[in-house]
């Protein structure tokens, strides 16, 4: 038996599994496996959070658009109110 | 020629409105100021979020339906002489005819209050509104564009805040 045999047979002697060991791997077999998406579906996913977020945004640009409006509109029609008042008083 | 079709559109967008304020200095010294500038897409895109079944935002909405723009400035400040009748002047010596007209001058009452409503027509049709509002503390100037409705535009106090006047009848 050369050198080589030996280094062989002492590699591939056969030894016990340590305690315990059949029971971890059926555990490890009953735990849920974690389902990898397909590409397609995290590409719908993204999709539609920008979509959404684009509508939210643009939904919140109306509604300052429509408070700037409210303001121009109180500030026009105010002055304008004050003016109407003037004219009355000094046509009484 | 690009280059000054570029100028060009730059120019219209920065002096939309019908006159030019000239009234920038005055925001450092104002305690509020008020900087609006509302072009026609913009009041168009607003429209949409006026809940045309509320009685109050319908009138809003069919009155900006016809306005072209809208653009505000009006400062208040904290004490008396923080802004100068040149300034006012400076707006007012824009408004001549004979596009356009002044339809309501008043001076005096409570607060020395000095106000004016310009009216701007074309071909005997209303394009536009310029309303100037002083008090020694308060100076507002205000362009709308377009035809608009000046008796609608007033109705619209006692709504969003507006204090409604009560008028003598």
């Amino acid at each position: 038996m050369d050198w080589l045999e030996q280094e062989l047979k002492s590699a591939l002697v056969r030894k016990e599994p340590s305690p315990g060991f059949s029971a971890r791997v059926s555990n490890a077999a009953r735990r849920p496996r974690i389902v990898a998406w397909p590409r397609w579906m995290a590409a719908a996913a993204a999709a539609i959070l920008i979509a959404g977020g684009a509508a939210g945004y643009r939904q919140y640009q109306g509604m300052v658009a429509k408070e700037k409006v409210m303001l121009a509109m109180r500030i026009a029609s105010g002055k304008l109110n004050r003016i109407q008042e003037h004219v009355m008083q000094v046509s009484r | 020629m690009r280059g000054f079709m570029l100028v060009a559109v730059c120019a219209t967008a920065l002096y939309a409105q019908q006159f030019k304020f000239n009234l920038d200095h005055l925001a450092a010294k104002a305690s509020e100021s008020v900087d609006l500038s509302l072009n026609g897409s913009t009041l168009q895109f607003a429209a949409k979020f006026f809940d045309g079944k509320d009685p109050d935002e319908a009138k809003v909405k069919k009155l900006i339906s016809s306005i072209e723009g809208i653009y505000i400035k009006s400062f208040e400040f904290k004490q008396d002489g923080a802004w100068s009748p040149a300034d006012l002047d400076s707006v007012r010596n824009q408004l001549r005819a004979p596009e356009w007209s002044r339809i309501v001058g008043v001076k005096g009452g409570e607060g020395s209050e000095n106000a004016e409503v310009y009216l701007r027509s074309e071909k005997g049709k209303v394009t536009g509104v310029a309303i100037l509002y002083s008090q020694p503390r308060e100076l507002t100037v205000v362009n709308i564009i377009g035809p608009i409705d000046l008796e609608q535009l007033a109705a619209l106090s006692g709504h969003f805040g507006v204090p409604k006047v009560k008028l003598p009848k």
